[in-house]
């Protein structure tokens, strides 16, 4: 790493990239971009991207036209035979469905942040039509005031159901939402004390699940004062929500985590680094999607410390291989594949989500994704826009072994491999007893692939 | 023996010496020399843990029958007296926990009690961060990639003995490798299932040489992301070979329950049978973390470690290595002594552990945390678990446990003379 980045400019970092000698615009930069705002982008789109530069790009992602109604159409149609399923598994490909086919791949992306951020499993919350629900909540306000999504996760029966706090009474407060609210949603261990969780719950008191909706019990809330973060009075849950979010941890506890989610897996950010978007935070009302747009169209998101410096998701991985390629696929298989390798839509460890980074990779998680991939391309049910791999780069251009070798590396890898790699997948591909099937199969193996 | 004719042969056909000396120095030591390792594998000590996650309600587990406080603080989950399997006077076993009993009736169960840590967490991800790391502050997530396991700080020590085998094995249906047995160095596997570990080649020679030879290109030095995630390629692929050969055969000598835990520990035997020098086996059994009705589920999942780890101790001991392996149970926190609104029980402090096997220390060790005198109605620890990880790391995997621990620990003595 050529500077470190405890000496990075905080000032440079956030500011807008303008594409320069030493740093110009790419196809490479441009995947880059599409891999970590949605989930990869296709050979064409990459070349579209390169002739309208950087901050267009970004603008269009941040503020995509709106989404025909055929596409919604459809979503709600699959969602509603999802809830007539009863089965929980069936989620997943309805989302996967979503994310392969949207064009505001962006709002998927930060939906899944918040799914991982505001993690609920359907192991627990066993009905369709909630966990619907609560992916919609998420969708609603992904991009928007982060406030607002809080207070309706507060009220959210999934959520409610996940974390024991159905029921919150007067007498006997329920501990649980108050705290997960503060070590997991808002601020971090070490922010607040075991009181102040105990006075933050009787601010919650009274807010219930009942026959799988939410109500307030006004007999079980304690209107009493509570006392914590510096502050005191008769707060209801939605002032509770307010009173947290002033706590200057908390625009520092999400802007981190945006930072970690979209720009790079390590190594922690330092703190003066994170203050001036935290700060964006605190000035804006905690409005996402203006500090996304910052974060996307910085000079460090396209500089050397964010390029390949995240760990693939499997979802990521399976969704960006299918995007990229123009393919779909059986997405019920696709969606139980993501889950052998470590991340089950709807379905995350336990209510810290999924940790992400170098928790994706182990020995087990390794192998499969190279398996997934070679089983995504193998399937009968996998279908190509162009019809298949071989019209596909066919219609690249790429008719040498090594121009194809080039060209699915520079579409489905983050980073370069040293030359010595690409002399082996050069001569593996030049064997004709060799598909690109299996030359995608190959790379699929690479330290390399597995970076996004 | 056919196993060991048969290891050998598995050894010679994973990576080859060239393939070997081709891999980048950042490979562990005991890559390269596989050949030293086959006689090795006999008469080393084994452990088995098995965490319990969620917070495993002690009193439930371990019941104080005979004690009017734990009988007032719970008027619906307390076990009558007459369904008590019991231990002795004060204590017994959950109705559920019939297998336990009759291993400690065999002298092959030993309990300590009471066993936690000063000022208690009741947090489950600090509180289980404390138990892995034995640390009592846990790194922020800034550093909490870099922070160590116990196990793992274990494994890097072992690493130098320079084995073939994996040295530590994680058995389980989530996939993430458990901070315990995170380390510097050392690699410990996690593996789902036997059956998918594996990589897809269709037996194709030419994928698997390309493959390998791709993988194992040297890459450039400082981008740690890239070489992290090399090693665990490679030792993946290594891993594999390993795996699919050990198991090829086997015959339990007990009755496994049909629970998931208990297909795990077949595993486990398998494993062992099979003659790897792996050390350490690590599965968890979830669903602990029981703040509402209670009773059910907490009966189900005790009904499922008793019976799983007794068919275990007793398949192992038939094949000749019941004094070699011991299994320990831990979870990150007991539960609340006064049982809560819902027919449930909230985060607590102390509880019980379980160490089972053909040579542990039988019955209960330690003491029971009086229910008279608690703190802010948690039960008061009366045993550090780090003297148990001492006596683990000394008297049983055989290291000094004062660098594994960072500090100077008196070990528990948790086995007996064989």
């Amino acid at each position: 790493m050529a500077q470190q980045l405890t000496d990075v400019d905080c000032e440079w970092a956030w500011s807008a990239y303008e594409p320069a000698a030493q740093r110009p615009w790419s196809r490479r930069l441009a995947a880059h971009l599409y891999r970590r705002a949605g989930f990869a982008a296709t050979s064409e789109e990459l070349d579209a991207a390169v002739k309208r530069g950087p901050l267009e790009c970004v603008e269009r992602l941040c503020a995509p036209p709106p989404v025909p109604a055929g596409f919604e159409d459809t979503s709600a149609t699959l969602a509603e035979r999802t809830v007539l399923s009863g089965d929980t598994q069936h989620l997943a490909a309805w989302w996967l469905h979503r994310m392969l086919s949207t064009p505001d791949p962006l709002l998927e992306k930060l939906t899944l942040f918040w799914h991982g951020h505001f993690a609920t499993s359907a192991e627990k919350v066993d009905k369709p039509r909630m966990m619907l629900d609560q992916n919609a909540l998420l969708r609603a306000h992904a991009k928007a005031k982060f406030e607002e999504l809080v207070r309706g996760i507060a009220r959210d029966p999934a959520m409610l159901i996940y974390l024991d706090s159905t029921t919150n009474r007067r007498i006997h407060p329920n501990e649980n939402f108050a705290r997960e609210l503060m070590e997991l949603f808002t601020l971090g261990v070490g922010n607040y004390s075991e009181r102040e969780v105990k006075e933050v719950a009787r601010a919650f008191t009274g807010w219930e699940v009942m026959g799988d909706r939410f109500q307030f019990n006004a007999i079980q809330h304690d209107r009493g004062g509570k006392s914590f973060l510096g502050r005191s009075g008769n707060f209801d849950g939605d002032e509770a929500i307010g009173v947290v979010l002033d706590h200057p941890a908390a625009a520092r506890f999400i802007a981190r985590k945006l930072v970690r989610f979209f720009v790079f897996d390590e190594p922690a950010a330092p703190d003066p680094l994170i203050e001036p978007l935290a700060r964006d935070l605190r000035e804006h009302r905690f409005d996402i999607g203006r500090v996304v747009r910052t974060i996307l169209g910085s000079n460090l998101f396209f500089s050397e410390h964010a390029v390949g410096r995240k760990v693939r998701s499997p979802v990521e991985l399976g969704v960006g291989l299918l995007r990229a390629l123009g393919a779909s696929t059986n997405l019920l298989k696709l969606a139980q594949g993501l889950a052998d390798i470590g991340q089950s839509l709807f379905h995350p460890p336990n209510v810290k989500g999924w940790d992400g980074g170098r928790a994706w990779i182990n020995s087990s998680t390794l192998l499969g994704r190279a398996n997934l991939v070679r089983q995504i391309l193998a399937a009968p049910e996998t279908h190509y826009s162009a019809g298949s791999l071989d019209a596909l780069v066919e219609a690249a251009g790429a008719d040498t072994a090594a121009k194809r070798v080039g060209w699915f590396l520079e579409l489905l890898v983050a980073t370069e491999v040293p030359p010595e790699v690409r002399e082996t997948l050069v001569r593996f591909a030049d064997d004709r007893g060799h598909s690109i099937a299996d030359v995608i199969h190959v790379i699929a193996t690479l330290p390399e692939f597995q970076l996004c | 023996m056919t196993t060991h004719t048969s290891r050998r042969s598995f050894l010679k056909s994973s990576l080859s010496s060239a393939a070997l000396v081709a891999l980048t120095p950042a490979v562990p030591q005991f890559f390269l020399s596989a050949a030293a390792s086959a006689a090795d594998a006999k008469g080393e000590t084994i452990l088995v843990v098995i965490q319990l996650s969620g917070g495993n309600d002690g009193l439930n587990t371990v019941i104080p029958y005979a004690d009017d406080v734990y009988r007032r603080s719970r008027p619906q989950l307390g076990i009558p007296v007459a369904r008590v399997r019991k231990i002795d006077d004060y204590l017994g076993f959950h109705p559920s926990m019939e297998a336990f009993s009759k291993l400690l009736e065999e002298g092959l169960l030993g309990i300590v009690q009471g066993v936690g840590y000063p000022n208690p967490n009741r947090s489950h991800f600090t509180s289980m961060d404390i138990w892995q790391t034995a640390r009592r502050e846990t790194p922020e997530s800034g550093a909490g990639y870099r922070a160590t396991g116990w196990l793992g700080r274990y494994l890097d020590r072992r690493a130098a003995a320079g084995t073939a085998d994996v040295p530590a094995l994680h058995l389980s249906s989530a996939g993430r490798l458990p901070l315990a047995l995170v380390g510097q160095d050392a690699r410990a596997t996690s593996i789902q299932s036997l059956d998918g570990f594996k990589l897809e080649d269709s037996g194709n020679e030419r994928v698997r040489q390309t493959v390998q030879e791709a993988v194992t290109a040297p890459r450039p030095d400082g981008d740690d992301l890239v070489t992290f995630i090399q090693r665990g390629t490679v030792s993946a692929i290594h891993s594999s070979h390993q795996v699919q050969e050990a198991v090829r055969s086997y015959k339990p000598e007990a009755k496994y329950p049909e629970t998931a835990l208990a297909g795990r520990l077949k595993t486990v035997a398998q494993l062992i049978d099979a003659g790897l020098s792996t050390r350490v086996y690590y599965l968890d059994l979830d669903g602990f973390d029981t703040h509402s009705n209670q009773a059910a589920a907490h009966a189900g999942l005790l009904s499922e470690l008793s019976g799983a780890v007794a068919a275990f101790v007793h398949d192992l001991s038939k094949h000749g290595h019941g004094k070699r392996v011991l299994v320990m149970t831990f979870s990150e926190f007991g539960r609340r002594v006064h049982e809560n609104a819902s027919a449930g029980t909230d985060h607590g402090t102390a509880a019980p552990m379980f160490l089972a096997g053909g040579r542990v220390a039988p019955g209960l060790l330690g003491k029971h945390p009086p229910l008279t005198d608690l703190q802010d109605g948690d039960l008061k620890f009366s045993t550090d678990f780090r003297t148990i990880y001492a006596g683990v790391l000394e008297h049983w995997l055989g290291v000094p446990s004062a660098t594994v621990l960072g500090e100077n620990i008196k070990p528990l003595k948790i086995t007996a003379k064989p």
